[in-house]
This record gives C-alpha cells, structure tokens and sequence, in this order.
C-alpha cells in the first residue's frame, strides 16, 4: 500500500520554480529535482523588440519585392495567373520569407560521415544571404556533435554492431519488400520482439519501421470515438497527430502538471462525454518519458497513482528515455524503480539509444496481438529492414550485457556521469538550463531571435555542431539551443565544447542566470489523494 | 521550425498577447512613440498628444483589427486564416487578462489625451472617432463580423 502521507513534501521555489523532490508521501525513491527558470523581465522586453524590429523590415522588404526594386528569390504564381483566385495565402510564409531564411544555414547542414561523437560537415557557402547554397568541395572534418541522438554512443561504423549488420546485410539484402502480415515477417523480426519483450519486462511487443509511424498509426487503434485522450501540453507531433486520427476527444493538462490531469480526470469521470454525458469508453493518458525540448523527466509514479486510482489507461511514449535512463536502461520506469506492467502500453524508439530507426510497443500480450492486426503500420507499413533488426538487436544484448562484454553497463555509467557534469558546469557558468539534473536533453535559452542565429554560427566557427530551435516552434520567448550529452563523448570533448559554450556565452551575453536561492516555504498544494489502492 | 514541433499549441499567435513581458513592452511602445513625438521643436503639447493617440489607435487597428491569419503555417490547415488577430486571441474566448488589458489602454490614454489638451472641440472629436474605431471592433458581438465586405478573404 502507498503511505498516505497528506502533506506534499514539495519545497517551492516561487521564482525559480525548481521543485525539489521525495513528494507526495514517498512515491518517488530519489530526488526529482527540475528548473524551469522564468525569462527574465529584460530579456523578454528585447525578444519582442528584436521579433518587432524584424517583422517591420520583413513588411518593408516584402513592399520592395512587390513593388519589384528588389530580386524575388521566392517562387510565386505565374503572371497570366494574377487575376485568378490566389492558391496561396502569401502571409502564411511571411515568417519563413524574411526570418527563417536569414539564419537558415544553421538548419539542413549536409553531413558527410556517421554521427557519432564527432561528424564531418559538407561546407556550404551562399552569396545570396541563405536563398542558395554552394559547396566550396571542402569538409569541415571533426565536428563535435552535440546535436545527435546518440546517447549510448551506438551509433558508429565499428564494433560488433556494425561487423554483425553487415553480415546479416550479406545475407538477407536490404530491403524487405512487403508488410508484416504479407511476406515481410522475417525470423530477425520475431527475435526481436521477444528481446524487446525481455529488456523492457514486459510480456510481448511488437516493432515498427519507423518511430513517427508507430505513434501515428497505433493510437487510432486503440483509441477512437468516444474515448478520451489526456495529452501533455509539450507531447511530440507523432503523438498529437495520432490523437487527431484517431477521432477520440482530446483533453490538453498542463506539462508535467499532476494537479491539472487529476482535475482533468476527475472531471472527465464526474461529467462524461459532452451532450450526451455518457461514461466514457476508455480515457487514455499519452505522456512521453523525455521531453526533448524541455529536458524534463515525466513525474510517472504520480501519473500511475492516478491511473490506478481513476481506472485510466497509460501510453508512455519512451522515444529519448530508452536506454538513457535507468541503471540498466531500462528507461524511465527503471529509473523511478517502477513495475512495468502498471504502464499499459510502453511505446519506444530504437532511433536514439539503438543507433538504428524504427519503433515498438510493449504490453500485455493480448494487446499486442490486437495491434499485429489491427494497426494501420502491420497491415500496410513496410516491415523493418534486416540490417536494421541486426542493429538493434546487437546493441540490446551490449546493453543487458548478453553479449558478454560490459561494454553496455559501461555505456549507461558513461552516460549519467557525463549528464551530471554536463549539466553542473553549465549552470555553474550561469546560463539558462531546462530540465531535470538527470536528463540527457539539455536545452540552453538563447530568447532573442537574431543570438539564435549567432549561436549556431559561433558554435559551427569553433567546430562545435549543435541544434538551434526558435518561434514558432518555441513558444516566442523561449528560444534555446538543445544539447545532446552521449555516452560517447569523453570528458575532453566535454570539456573542450564546454569552454566553446562560455565563450560563445560570454560574445553573446547568454549568461542570463540569476541563480536566486530564495529562502524555501512549503507551500500548500491543491492535495491529490492517492490513497485507495485496493491491492 | 515549425509550429508543433515542441509543442502541441496548434496556433501560437492565441498566446502572444499573454506571455510574459507583453504588456510592459507595450507601454515602453507607447511610451517611446510618446518621447519620440514629443521630441519634435514645433508640435505643441496637446498637439503631441493627439498625435500619440491617433497613431497608436492606427496602429492597432492595422495589427489586430486588419492582418489576418498567423505568418506561420499552422498544423490546423488554416482554421484561422480569415481571422484577424484579435479574433484569434485566445481561441476566440472572451473577456480573457489580454482582452481586457488592450481594451482599457487606449481607453486610459483617451483620458489622458484629453485632459492634455484640455477638452478642445477638434481635438475632442478627433480622437473620440479614433478610439471609437478602436473599441468596436473589439465587442464580442462583432467578433468574425465584416462590414461591408471589407476585409472578408
């Protein structure tokens, strides 16, 4: 049985909002310790002087353009079409004429080698202010990759993955050429299953060809007119589009947010569907274990205290957090020391920790025979290629260690002292950090629109590739420069991109921490009850 | 970059209007066109102030009440493409923080401009029709309605 401790354990911070850990009657066996720091008041003010700035010169250029005294890079509608009823609305790429195309070098970069702790770069040039590219011919060799997925550091062209992918190419080819249920159901597939099965302890899974698709074409399967979907605010496009398809309604709760999903819950229950206040089929909860934009870590022994409580089902969406977290990567049920088999449908990506493509889902066992033939992706979806099979079911036994080496316990170690470090340095040196202390994902707020640019570029010139992200993806005044800490990264790459990053920092004044420690006052949360477990 | 790939907010232009550092940038914006006016040698104070409520209510009136649809592509194909701004403020719910906030500046800088020029006819007539093309678009009973056509597509 759970204590029943009332009294949240919560310490918060009003103004940096970090909420330190062991709260709600010990359902969380470590400390969960997050920051969200707010935009301070200045930097917000300039955002919004550096977006007015741009969009007053994005009108004056696009007056130029019409009134042709400047060069029109961009395709339009023929001439004869000009009376014509308009096929494009020319507003809706005002963003993208006369912002995105400023800074686009920064996005697209053409890659030349695998992706693994360092990438070649194709070097590009343009002498029309990013509306075309040339390549010089030269190679910016040795770029320390940072933008990556590659948190256990499989993904690389040697070792005993790639010798074993390339065997298995030999001998099966490349492609597959037909669905699973036709004649695309290969041996390497069914081992696969039963290994992922085995690594995430659960009682069978299903894989899918590609990650995207196994959100998309799985949720309308499972859900569907007259269920209810609670979503995190900050849930992935697959996850969303998914929802949309599936035709059930749609309920948004705050991120991360447990007192707005339990009222979302408890009204759902209490009212039923809109007019007709019937009960609903099934209310199903889509939280992710790694938000890749924030770098926050899903509270889930709170969300499967609700789920138990109010009778809902969870789809955990573990694309970044299998195989970065956890002692046994396991994910973030192991990192939170949970049962597996209270997460009803535990969705993954081989795409990050497996240096291969594709997606599974794992349950119980009459689930996943549902989805074989039910799921838009088995019936109609290419199977997985065998190469890639071999991929991830090579660096699935590194990591439990069935093949003998502790190559994949050294990986996951590797992994976690680097995030640590990682993270420590950089709020030391005063930026910005979102997220959980224990994520990978490490998201920089660079705010104003044209140091976005500038990072990427500064951080390219010292020969450090990272991915920048801004509005309309963001929301307007939380731009940010995402970082991706591997296990492949030594402590002098770290180091050496580490001391980049301040510099860069300092030239573009991104140090904006305040680091204020206000003094703690334990502030009284709306409860949420979670007793009332009936073992 | 595009809209939805951090987040599951479909318009983000519903959330410009609140986020943090909006309304105080927005008074530094009038503020500044304020100073920048009253720089002028030869313009007389009421003058000046007259002129500060026109171009704001102007410039409003262009940025809420005429621009229509978001400069961005958003995943809902378009639903708010013949809305203008203030009708896609918050999803079009009303009597929201935002709402009321741009309601009652221009109606506090009326007051302010015609105490400064001290209730003279003209002036009085002038921006009482300035901020009467500023307030009615803003009633929720004209919320998505076009008068005369104008504006419609």
């Amino acid at each position: 049985s759970f204590g029943l401790d009332k009294q949240p354990k919560t310490l918060y911070l009003s103004d940096l909002q970090v909420h330190h850990g062991s709260c709600n009657g010990g359902l969380y066996s470590r400390p969960f310790i997050e920051s969200f720091e707010e935009t301070p008041m200045l930097v917000a003010v300039l955002t919004y002087m550096g977006y007015g700035i741009l969009t007053i010169f994005g009108y004056l250029r696009d007056f130029l353009r019409a009134r042709k005294i400047e060069k029109c890079h961009i395709a339009r509608e023929r001439e004869e079409q000009k009376d014509f009823v308009p096929l494009y609305q020319d507003f809706e790429n005002f963003y993208t004429r006369n912002l995105y195309m400023r800074i686009r070098d920064n996005w697209n970069r053409p890659i030349c080698s695998v992706p693994a702790d360092k990438v070649d770069l194709v070097e590009r040039v343009s002498y029309d202010y990013n509306w075309t590219f040339s390549h010089t011919g030269r190679v910016v060799k040795d770029v320390i990759n940072m933008g990556s997925y590659n948190y256990l550091g499989f993904s690389e062209n040697k070792g005993s993955c790639a010798d074993a992918v390339a065997e298995v190419t030999l001998k099966y080819g490349a492609g597959v050429g037909s669905t699973r249920q036709e004649m695309g159901n290969l041996d390497g597939h069914e081992e696969l299953e039963k290994l992922v099965a085995r690594f995430l302890g659960v009682e069978s899974a299903m894989a899918f060809g590609m990650g995207f698709a196994t959100n998309s074409m799985n949720i309308p399967a499972l859900a569907g007119k007259g269920c209810l979907i609670l979503s995190d605010e900050l849930n992935h496009a697959s996850l969303v589009l998914g929802a949309r398809l599936s035709g059930s309604t749609i309920r948004v709760f705050k991120h991360n947010n447990m007192q707005s999903l339990e009222k979302l819950l408890r009204d759902a229950i209490v009212h039923g569907q809109p007019r007709t206040h019937r009960p609903w089929k099934k209310i199903l909860i889509l939280v992710e274990g790694i938000y890749s934009m924030e770098g926050s870590i899903i509270r889930l022994p709170e969300v499967i205290a609700l789920k138990k409580k109010y009778k809902a089902y969870l789809y955990l969406d573990e694309a970044h957090s299998i195989g970065a977290l956890g002692g046994r990567g396991r994910g973030v049920v192991d990192y939170f020391g949970l049962d597996p088999t209270d997460v009803d449908i535990m969705m993954g990506t081989f795409t990050k920790s497996f240096g291969a493509a594709g997606g599974y889902i794992g349950g119980k066992k009459e689930l996943i025979d549902y989805l074989r033939s039910h799921s838009h992706s088995a019936v109609y979806a290419t199977s997985m290629s065998p190469p890639v099979v071999e991929q991830i079911i090579t660096s699935m036994k590194c990591i439990m260690g069935e093949d003998g080496t502790t190559i994949g316990k050294k990986r996951i170690q590797q992994l976690a002292e680097n995030t640590v470090y990682f993270r420590r340095r950089l709020r030391e040196m005063g930026f910005i950090i979102y997220g959980n202390n224990d994520s990978p994902v490490v998201p920089l707020m660079v705010y104003m629109p044209a140091k976005i640019g500038a990072f990427g570029r500064e951080m390219l010139k010292r020969n450090i590739g990272v991915v920048v992200v801004g509005f309309p993806a963001t929301p307007i005044i939380e731009s940010r420069a995402r970082f991706c800490v591997s296990a492949a990264h030594t402590k002098e790459m770290l180091d050496q991109a580490l001391s980049a990053i301040s510099e860069v920092g300092d030239l573009l004044q991104l140090k904006y921490s305040r680091h204020r420690i206000l003094p703690t006052l334990d502030r009284p949360f709306d409860e949420t009850t979670y007793e009332e477990c009936e073992d | 970059m595009n809209v939805g790939t951090a987040h599951s907010e479909v318009n983000p232009n519903t959330r410009v209007m609140s986020s943090r550092g909006m309304w105080l940038s927005y008074l530094l914006g009038i503020g500044l066109l304020h100073i920048i006016l009253l720089s002028i040698p030869f313009v007389s104070v009421p003058m000046v102030w007259t002129l500060t409520n026109l171009i704001h209510n102007m410039c409003m009136y262009l940025l809420l009440h005429t621009v229509k649809g978001t400069p961005f592509e958003t995943p809902d194909q378009g639903k708010a493409r013949l809305l203008t701004h203030w009708e896609q403020m918050d999803y079009g719910v009303q009597f929201t923080a935002s709402r009321k906030f741009l309601t009652i500046t221009p109606i506090i800088l009326y007051i302010l401009t015609s105490f400064y020029t001290k209730y003279d006819r003209v002036h009085f007539v002038i921006n009482t029709v300035s901020l009467l093309t500023v307030l009615i678009p803003k009633l929720p009973q004209l919320h998505g309605v076009r008068l005369f056509g104008i504006n419609k597509y």
